[in-house]
């Protein structure tokens, strides 16, 4: 294996052992490999041909939720989150992508209407297969145990999709552009329909982006560049032709996407660059763009005292984290929810998510994720808002399992609550 | 390593044994950046298996060396002839905080700052404050007798250990020391194990003292035009009576450092800065910071600043903290000192320290603990230049050689490990290494336990 770049990325590590203190998979394993100074060891070797097994280089990195905390803590600043995905990339080329993956990212996530299709496929599948469990955030199906997934339960996929669901010649140009995200459209589309209507309440006109492949970063963080490419290519040429003065997005990650992570895939002097500046000076998180046009200025005042300290917001890693987007989720929240809000206890855990860490190690996952809902739940948290879509999933299946009562929702269908308490004097539940 | 022995670690470990190349270059390595890797590594859950795997060590002949968190600056826990590394990481149980009696009894994998925070949370404190201390272990701690900031006022770790129970390298097990305040049974064999670098024997378990919380704290930042006025208001805040409870001098080397990285504004003409703290209670910290002050002012100072709520005393660390992140920006690597001389003789070494960096024509960057004369002196060079590194270590040979001159130590808290073995007897002698040897003897017959450690060995890699 040969990386320079690589190389000279790992070189600033001083092995001083800070990441130890963040790292949200070390209690769960307690052991040095979990660890970014591990792995950053075991790239070195790789890279000096000292360990050429491949395969199990690339078993270690993949055990990484990429909550990126060992980045934000390293007194070298040594970009850990870059290197893991690039020594995943770097191995994956020698030994190649699970088939399941490749077509999954690069033939049907690169594809608007492939999503599409497989989402019918899967709502049809889980009615047919799979056992129901109610929860406050809507029905969840169950996987058996035994299954290999440990209890799974998985959201109800709905008949329709967000952007289906618009009429032909709505949202379709504006200057605002709405990138809704694969999990918003197909998967959660109350979510996609709360950010449009409260993004729409700025008074821009908006246009939501259709035809959108997944943003890449399941294909990135796997080490699928391919795939990951055939999703991004699209997205920036169709996006730059839209000439859109601002990008809004309601997920984290999806955002993460397009304003850092896209230039390791297309650096400087690449084709494909200035279209990635273009998208990226653009784009913004949802709660920065309601504060940005005064949207909260406009939502009535919440009621006072009413289900007092019961919400609380949840910090995406990358959202909070690796963009220090925190305090205008919260700054949004508390303008329309008021008192209800109130911290969270364990706010700015990571769910253990993690996109593919979640299929690759549930159990795991699961324990991070219903330690992190317990604690909440335990604080008097009864509704968790957040923006980012894999947190959603992952937070719905935790309540799922271990609290039904326990909400999950995003921040736009509670500033969407707010805003149609102003007209019509709609009531909150 | 004899595969009997590995198999026999197999039956007694079960996947708590790991031989696959990842996990043992994971654990080949400390933050000295120096590698060796080690045959496998055990995960022991309780005494009773480190002491079998110690057994199976004098069995098979194979090295046994404990490793905490692996932050250690001398390369205590490096596998420097391979074997086992055996990690204390799951061994991570505070067993009892006694808030009657003072004392809390804890396994060697727990973290410093786990201890600090639970003992914090009944309002008692454990002083020891290593700068790893959100990662270093309890058992790395001991072995290599960590220091701190609050030392000046605390003492290190050593002061904290009231007992032990060990595993020896003959695979006893060992309990020494007390439970009470006091206790004079006998040879003194804590203190014998306490900065023994896991060459007598491995702590499976410490009880250690505690003290109550203190009330408050005031910090102090001294910003002063060179090194000899502050290390004057040093020895002025001694003569004035006073114990901060952290006294760290930068000098203009380190103000550089961090000036470059992350400005704080600093009166013009700048060359030496004192951060001080005082705790206890409300009233005797306010007048402790008053005289406190009034030395730094005496002596020279340029400004003194003062914070006395978290956020303006977190402000005033700024400045300290900041120099172990800006260090790697002079220059990728350093060779990390850690010096101690008479507190009377701080402004003479630092000195010898810019004489010295200019006649070898290498960057040096000095601060340090000045209330208890403990200077690290951080070499930096590329790396990668043999030339410039060879400067470099004739560099910190003088250092050591003028530090004992002075009547000083060569390491005030990092320990020997591989990095200073060849200036053990530069020290103490050959009849004190002589001395060390027989007791090591004692201890270790066999010498399975950390090898190649402290003593200076023909086949040892210097740096």
């Amino acid at each position: 294996m040969r990386d320079e770049e690589l190389q000279s990325l790992i070189g600033l590590c001083a092995k001083c052992g800070t990441c130890r203190t963040v790292c949200t998979l070390y209690p769960e394993r307690k052991a040095e490999i979990a660890v970014a100074r591990g792995k950053v060891a075991l790239l070195e070797a790789a890279l000096a041909g000292e360990d050429d097994g491949v395969e199990d280089v690339q078993e270690a990195l993949t055990d990484c939720l990429l909550c990126g905390r060992c980045e934000r803590s390293c007194p070298n600043q040594v970009l850990v989150e870059e290197i893991v995905m690039k020594g995943r990339a770097d191995l994956a080329e020698e030994i190649g992508i699970p088939a399941w993956k490749s077509v999954l990212f690069g033939k049907v996530m690169a594809s608007a209407a492939a999503t599409g299709i497989a989402r019918k496929a899967g709502a049809a599948a889980e009615r047919l297969l799979l056992s129901r469990v109610p929860t406050a955030s809507g029905l969840h199906y169950r996987f058996p145990e035994g299954v290999g997934a440990g209890g799974r339960t998985l959201p109800e996929l709905p008949a329709r999709g967000f952007i289906e669901s618009l009429g032909k010649r709505e949202a379709v140009a504006g200057e605002v552009m709405l990138f809704v995200g694969c999990v918003f459209d197909h998967v959660f589309p109350q979510v996609g329909g709360a950010a449009y209507k409260t993004v729409k309440a700025s008074g821009k006109s908006v246009a939501v982006f259709r035809d959108a492949a997944c943003c890449g970063l399941p294909a990135m963080v796997s080490g699928d560049r391919a795939s990951a490419m055939a999703c991004v290519e699209g997205n920036l040429r169709r996006l730059r032709a839209a000439e859109p003065g601002t990008i809004v997005f309601p997920c984290g990650s999806c955002l993460l996407m397009f304003k850092r992570n896209v230039f390791s895939l297309i650096p400087r002097g690449n084709p494909l660059y200035e279209d990635a500046v273009f998208v990226s000076d653009r784009a913004v998180d949802y709660a920065s763009f309601l504060l940005a046009t005064g949207v909260v200025d406009r939502l009535p005042d919440p009621p006072e005292g009413e289900r007092a300290g019961e919400i609380g917001y949840h910090d995406p890693c990358h959202l909070s984290g690796t963009l220090g987007k925190g305090p205008e989720g919260r700054e949004v929240l508390s303008r329309a929810v008021g008192t209800a809000f109130a911290e969270m206890a364990g706010a700015d855990r990571c769910c253990g998510y993690g996109g593919t860490f979640n299929v690759r190690d549930y159990p795991t996952s699961a324990r991070i994720g219903e330690n992190k809902v317990t604690l909440a739940a335990r604080g008097g948290t009864k509704v968790i808002s957040t923006a980012c879509s894999g947190c959603i999933l992952q937070m719905r299946d935790m309540a799922a399992r271990v609290d039904p009562s326990l909400r999950v929702v995003h921040i736009a269908e509670l500033v969407l609550q707010a805003l149609s308490r102003d007209g019509g004097g709609a009531s909150r539940r | 390593m004899d595969p009997k022995a590995l198999t026999a670690l197999g039956e007694l470990l079960g996947d708590r044994l790991r031989t696959s190349l990842e996990t043992r270059i994971c654990y080949s390595y400390d933050a000295t950046g120096k590698r060796f890797l080690p045959d496998a590594v055990a995960f022991p859950d309780n005494a009773e298996e480190v002491r079998r795997i110690v057994l199976l060590a004098n069995r098979h002949r194979f090295p046994v060396v404990p490793r905490g968190a692996g932050s250690g600056f001398s390369g205590g826990s490096l596998p420097v002839h391979g074997g086992v590394v055996l990690s204390t990481e799951r061994m991570d149980r505070i067993v009892a905080i006694d808030g009657e009696n003072l004392y809390a009894v804890v396994e060697p994998g727990v973290v410093t700052e786990t201890l600090k925070e639970e003992a914090r949370k009944r309002g008692l404190s454990y002083p020891p404050d290593p700068a790893s201390l959100k990662f270093c272990t309890i058992g790395g701690n001991i072995a290599e007798c960590a220091g701190g900031m609050s030392a000046v006022k605390y003492g290190v770790t050593r002061d904290y250990v009231l007992g032990l129970e060990a595993v020896l390298g003959t695979g006893e097990l060992v309990r020494t020391g007390v439970a009470t305040a006091k206790g004079v049974v006998g040879y003194d064999l804590t203190r014998m194990l306490v900065g023994s670098e896991g060459t007598l024997g491995i702590v499976t378990r410490a009880t250690l003292r505690l003290l109550p919380l203190p009330q408050t704290a005031v910090t102090l930042l001294a910003l002063f035009p060179g090194n000899r006025q502050s290390a004057e208001a040093v020895n002025a805040i001694v003569a004035a009576r006073v114990t901060p409870s952290a006294m760290e001098l930068m000098d203009r080397t380190a103000i550089d450092c961090v000036q470059a990285a992350v400005p704080v504004p600093l009166p013009e003409g700048t060359g030496s800065a004192l951060l001080l703290e005082v705790d206890g209670p409300e009233g005797s910290v306010a007048r402790e910071a008053d005289l406190l002050a009034e030395a730094c002012r005496a002596s020279g100072a340029l400004e003194v600043r003062r914070a006395s709520d978290a956020q303006g005393r977190e402000e005033l660390w700024k400045l300290r903290r900041s120099i172990s992140p800006g260090l790697r920006r002079v220059a990728p690597v350093k060779l990390n000192e850690d010096i101690v001389v008479p507190r009377s003789r701080l402004a003479d070494m630092f000195e010898f320290l810019a004489a010295l960096a200019s006649r070898k024509r290498v960057r040096i960057v000095n601060f340090g603990h000045a209330g208890d004369g403990n200077i690290h002196v951080n070499v930096m060079i590329s790396g990668t230049d043999p030339e410039e590194t060879r400067r470099a270590e004739e560099a910190v040979e003088e250092v050591y050689r003028k530090t004992v001159e002075m009547g000083g130590t060569i390491s005030g808290e990092h320990g020997i490990g591989i990095a200073k073995a060849p200036f053990l007897e530069m020290e103490v002698g050959p009849l004190g290494v002589s001395v060390m040897k027989r007791l090591k003897d004692c201890f270790d017959p066999n010498g399975v336990l950390n090898p190649g450690k402290i003593f200076l060995e023909e086949r040892m890699v210097r740096r």
